[in-house]
């Protein structure tokens, strides 16, 4: 990968960040100076942010030198650097534009983040990853995590990084904030924990007769062709029904609305990706190991437990990890059918049509999300077997 | 030691094992043999029950299969396929242990045992032991495979092509291992395939197969000799003669020569040849060095100039060759006949191109005695 024929070449990838991350700077608004919370306001370009615009640009800057610099090392450096600073001073730089924007304004008066800045966040991270492509030490990613924690917390407590709409938002919402975080997260994960507790079992029928095969991979495939909204609803009748003709149900929480729907949709929308992963993932195993394991004297469970399982293991882990990404955001959709969750904050936001509402409720999705993906990924590549790593 | 009686497979209308009867003796080799489809396979799947007979039984051990629990039945007899099927996940010891782990060995025992096999097929354990399937060739895994069939040390083997995927040179000499390890196992083992010439090399019994039905159980001579119908015939193939060296060995028609000692000179050379044309020289302590020609000798020539040294590596061979390897061997360096020396290149005799010729016609006393028999 560092021949000499390459370091003749511009790195395409870092250009593609350099750029996106000047157009965030340069032709898209920073920040939005509004009067109150709900009504549109002024837009402010990066110069708002005062010295930490001039840091921006030449972060950007350093970007394209990661395209154009001469050799590997220089080029991973710089993209590094600039990917990592321009979040950094980004965190800076709001907290800047915002003191200096709302000195001698109404305290109602709101700082919103602009497009650029998400524009600008893109483009850093098109850099971290054109660097990422030739590192694979996770080492410079802890630096760089933590650079950007150090500065969002310095920038938060010392550089006006607080008095943001986005935050704002949050002071007024804290005390009902993480309950709703922790329903959401509750209700993800048992829905991938039932989807699993169904899932596998199925995945494992599936492999050991063709008919339910056919019934189970179809089904699973039509329910997650149902958009979710239209799921929820199409539950809420059947499921409420239940819920008055069992009192025992109706006890623990069935009913039309709320929690209960979102559970099933969102197991059902676990299914797909559980079974079909564990299907494959048994599948896959060499024939001719399953037949001298049972040739050798192993019985069908013995087979499964030292022999199927440990091999398909990595795979099912995958299966889950799509499932958790895809039910994270598909969580934020229960709270139309009355769960409380990150969702509500969404709902309440575009109710009201306050943008950085529906912010508070994205951001930390988003982030769990992304954070679900890299833990199982994490898990997955833990538990393949040593012999059959690539 | 291993009875079909009537055994039967039925799939829906068609037949694929049909009323085959025979009995393998313990320690024998029966190998069976036929083109595919011939229902072979599916009558060594039935011994261990991976496919269940719908007709007839199955003894072994005097016991008649289907009252035996499966998996302790399976755990008795060592199972080797053409596609070897180790486990990935597990280590070579790892899955030369699964059977010893089934049966509830402790891990030292497993341990001692696992080296035990890899030493065994001339795998040091130091190196193979902690090796993962992936790392190993072909012939390796193969050989792995066969120590995995042997770790809880089964009275019988049933083998299913297995060096079916190696190359032809790693083939010859899995089979040559293979043969020199049931020399000192004697295992009852059922071994499937589809090369006669593997066929020959290795049975003491051949259970040629065709439609399901059993054509000819007999031993590999009788099987050249006396085909018992055109098909056998045709399937033994026209060169059955040449087939027939390979169940005879260097050793079996060898002859002594005459030999002259190195320091010996002209005259005693000469002496020592007595009316023979070739006389083999030697060093003191036997080892080879060539042959002269007495007619160079006549001819007034030195004995050190009339001596054609040889390569002993390249122009002997040892008496556990097959005859018919001697004879390739004659062929390839135009001689009519090969010296036979030791490990040491110590010369033990002679074969000749008439006692190959001999040996190749019918009825010849030595092609009764199979190339197992009577080695060591």
């Amino acid at each position: 990968m560092a021949g000499p024929a390459e370091q003749t070449h511009i790195d395409r990838v870092a250009l593609v960040g350099a750029v996106v991350a000047l157009a965030g700077a340069t032709m898209l608004p920073f920040v939005e100076l509004r009067p109150n919370r709900l009504v549109p306001g002024d837009l402010h370009g990066l110069i708002a942010a005062g010295p930490w615009a001039f840091a921006l640009w030449v972060l950007v800057a350093v970007g394209f030198a990661a395209a154009f610099l001469p050799g590997v090392k220089p080029r991973l450096i710089a993209g590094s650097v600039s990917a990592v600073g321009i979040v950094a001073a980004l965190a800076w730089a709001l907290g800047s534009a915002a003191e200096t924007l709302l000195a001698g304004q109404t305290p109602v008066s709101r700082v919103s983040i602009g497009a650029g800045v998400w524009v600008m966040l893109a483009g850093a991270a098109i850099l971290g990853f054109a660097g990422q492509e030739r590192t694979r030490g996770a080492r410079w990613r802890l630096v760089a995590a933590a650079v950007v924690l150090a500065a969002f917390f310095g920038a938060f407590h010392l550089g006006g990084l607080e008095r943001i709409s986005l935050v704002r938002e949050f002071e007024v919402r804290a005390s009902s904030f993480w309950g709703l975080l922790g329903n959401h997260l509750a209700l993800a994960s048992a829905g991938v924990g039932l989807g699993v507790v169904l899932g596998v079992p199925l995945g494992l029928l599936a492999t050991r007769n063709r008919r339910v095969r056919g019934v189970v991979l179809g089904v699973t495939g039509v329910i997650q062709t149902v958009p979710s909204l239209a799921l929820l609803g199409l539950l809420i009748v059947p499921l409420s029904a239940l819920g008055q003709a069992v009192p025992a149900l109706r006890a623990l929480g069935v009913r039309g609305i709320g929690a209960a729907p979102g559970l099933v949709a969102l197991t059902l929308y676990a299914l797909l990706p559980v079974v079909r992963n564990t299907y494959v993932g048994l599948s896959s195993v060499d024939p001719a190991a399953v037949d001298a394991g049972l040739g050798m004297g192993m019985s069908r469970s013995q087979l499964l437990m030292r022999v199927e399982f440990p091999l398909a293991l990595p795979l099912i882990i995958d299966g889950v990890r799509t499932a958790a990404v895809l039910l994270i955001g598909i969580t934020t959709l229960t709270a139309f059918a009355g769960a409380r969750n990150l969702g509500v904050l969404i709902i309440e936001g575009l109710g009201q049509f306050a943008p950085d509402l529906i912010l508070l409720g994205a951001l930390p999705t988003i982030m769990l999300a992304v954070a679900a993906d890299a833990t199982l990924s994490a898990v997955a590549k833990a538990v393949t077997p040593e012999g059959v790593r690539a | 030691m291993i009875r079909l009686e009537g055994v039967t497979r039925r799939y829906g209308d068609t037949v694929a094992v049909d009323d085959l009867s025979f009995e393998v003796a313990e320690g024998e080799v029966c190998v069976l043999i036929g083109p595919s489809g011939c229902g072979k396979t599916t009558t060594l799947r039935m011994i261990n029950r991976l496919i269940e007979p719908t007709g007839g039984r199955i003894l072994v051990q005097g016991r008649d299969i289907m009252s035996l629990p499966v998996e302790e039945l399976r755990r008795s007899l060592g199972y080797v396929i053409q596609s070897i099927g180790l486990f990935p996940h597990l280590t070579v010891a790892g899955n030369i242990s699964v059977v010893p782990r089934l049966l509830g060995w402790d891990k030292p025992r497993m341990a001692k045992r696992a080296d035990e096999l890899l030493q065994l097929l001339g795998l040091p354990p130091d190196a193979y032991r902690d090796k993962y399937p992936r790392q190993l060739s072909g012939g390796e895994a193969q050989r792995v495979g066969v120590a995995r069939a042997l770790a809880a040390d089964p009275p019988v083997l049933l083998m299913d092509e297995p060096f079916g995927a190696v190359d032809p040179l790693n083939r010859e000499r899995l089979q040559t291992e293979f043969a020199r390890i049931q020399r000192e196992l004697r295992k009852t083992v059922i071994f499937v395939t589809h090369d006669i010439d593997e066929a020959i090399r290795l049975a003491d019994k051949i259970a040629i197969m065709r439609d399901g039905k059993l054509q000819q159980f007999d031993t590999p001579e009788e099987v050249l000799n006396h085909p018992a119908n055109k098909f056998v015939h045709d399937f033994v193939g026209a060169d059955r003669a040449l087939k027939r060296l390979v169940r005879v060995k260097v050793s079996d028609v060898m002859r002594s020569p005459a030999t002259v000692l190195m320091d010996a000179g002209d005259i005693g050379m000469r002496e020592a040849a007595g009316r023979r044309r070739f006389t083999y020289v030697l060093e003191p302590d036997g080892r080879l060095i060539g042959w002269i020609d007495t007619r160079d000798i006549d001819r007034g020539l030195s004995a050190e100039d009339a001596i054609t040294r040889v390569d002993p590596g390249e122009a002997s061979v040892r008496p556990d060759t097959s005859l018919r390897d001697a004879l390739s061997r004659m062929l390839g360096l135009g001689f009519r006949s090969i010296a036979v020396t030791d490990e040491h290149c110590r010369l033990l005799g002679e074969v000749t191109f008439a006692s190959v010729e001999a040996a190749m016609s019918e009825g010849d006393e030595h092609i009764a005695a199979p190339v197992e028999a009577d080695a060591g």
